[in-house]
């Protein structure tokens, strides 16, 4: 029997009611704790109920009393979730997102600083600092953007809450804004020495990019660390 | 009526997030308790971590139904809302 023809067996409208344990398919349409499909208030029929099983204050020994009538087949839905698996415990060796989140959070931090620096006291060699780490930062938000679309689609199945789409259009905002002020940067060599709306923007841009990066280490933390 | 649903609506999106942020910790304290058992040198600990793993198991099994029935509940009021609000006059 296929997974969509279980779950069609749900004990009501004439139908029998299967349920799915461990592979096997068992008919508890006959059983009064079963009545109407549904099970101590709790459990429907035409699901599967291997994990429950841990919950329950009841063991294995309960299926003995029922008819098993076949075994599940292996679909192609299972095949993917099991790849799924193998994605979730290679992000859990290696938890890629945390490790290269830090880097343009950093960057862009350090970048600002610098900046400032050359703004108070002028000399070159930070606004020179500056341009780089922003190109950096910008180069490391994409594997931290990518590894944590990774992340929320093998641990979240890319369910939308606030969290996540905070996260989205910020990230969105944050490789606007550096790609903006690189390429300013880049076709404005002498940007950070004039005095004109151009330079103005470039500042904006450099200077939004570091609170912004951190609210979306903010809203990281707030998966990690749910409140 | 419409700013019930509204309110329900939110507080189901808020749901969904303390659910959805409680499975991977699920997963990850199945993972955690199954290396323990595979590790355990005696019997009785062996047997103590499969139950703690299994117990986690089920957890998670617990909360992606809670979760699935969130889904279909929100996607349902939002159907209902549109119909209200979206509908010919």
């Amino acid at each position: 029997m296929k997974k969509k023809d279980l779950n069609l067996n749900t004990g009501k409208d004439g139908n029998p009611a299967y349920i799915l344990y461990k592979g096997k398919i068992y008919d508890v349409t006959k059983s009064k704790l079963w009545a109407g499909g549904i099970h101590m208030s709790r459990h429907k029929a035409g699901e599967d109920l291997t994990d429950f099983m841990a919950m329950a204050p009841h063991g294995e020994e309960v299926f003995e009393k029922v008819e098993i009538i076949g075994e599940l087949e292996n679909e192609f839905s299972e095949a993917s979730e099991d790849k799924k698996d193998s994605y979730r415990d290679f992000y859990r060796k290696f938890h890629p997102h945390p490790l290269m989140i830090h880097f343009p959070v950093a960057l862009f931090i350090f970048g600002a600083l610098t900046q400032i620096i050359f703004l108070l006291w002028g000399n070159y060699s930070f606004e020179k600092t500056a341009y780089y780490s922003l190109i950096f930062a910008g180069l490391t938000s994409f594997p931290a953007i990518f590894s944590g679309l990774f992340s929320w689609w093998i641990n979240y199945d890319l369910t939308m809450t606030k969290i996540f789409r905070n996260k989205l259009i910020f990230s969105a905002l944050l490789i606007f804004l550096s790609l903006s002020a690189v390429i300013l940067r880049t076709i404005y060599s002498d940007i950070s020495f004039q005095m004109n709306s151009v330079s103005v923007i470039y500042n904006f841009l450099l200077f939004l990019a570091a609170p912004v990066t951190i609210f979306i280490a903010y809203y990281g933390g707030k998966i990690t660390w749910p409140s | 009526m419409i700013e019930n649903d509204i309110n329900r609506i939110k507080s189901i999106e808020e749901m969904i997030q303390v659910v959805l942020l409680a499975i991977p910790r699920e997963i990850s304290a199945y993972q955690f308790y199954k290396n323990a058992a595979e590790k355990a040198l005696s019997e009785s600990s062996k047997s103590l971590f499969k139950t703690l793993a299994l117990q986690e198991k089920g957890h998670e099994a617990e909360l992606r139904k809670i979760l699935n029935e969130l889904k279909s509940e929100l996607r349902e009021l939002k159907a209902l809302l549109c119909k209200q609000s979206c509908g010919p006059k």
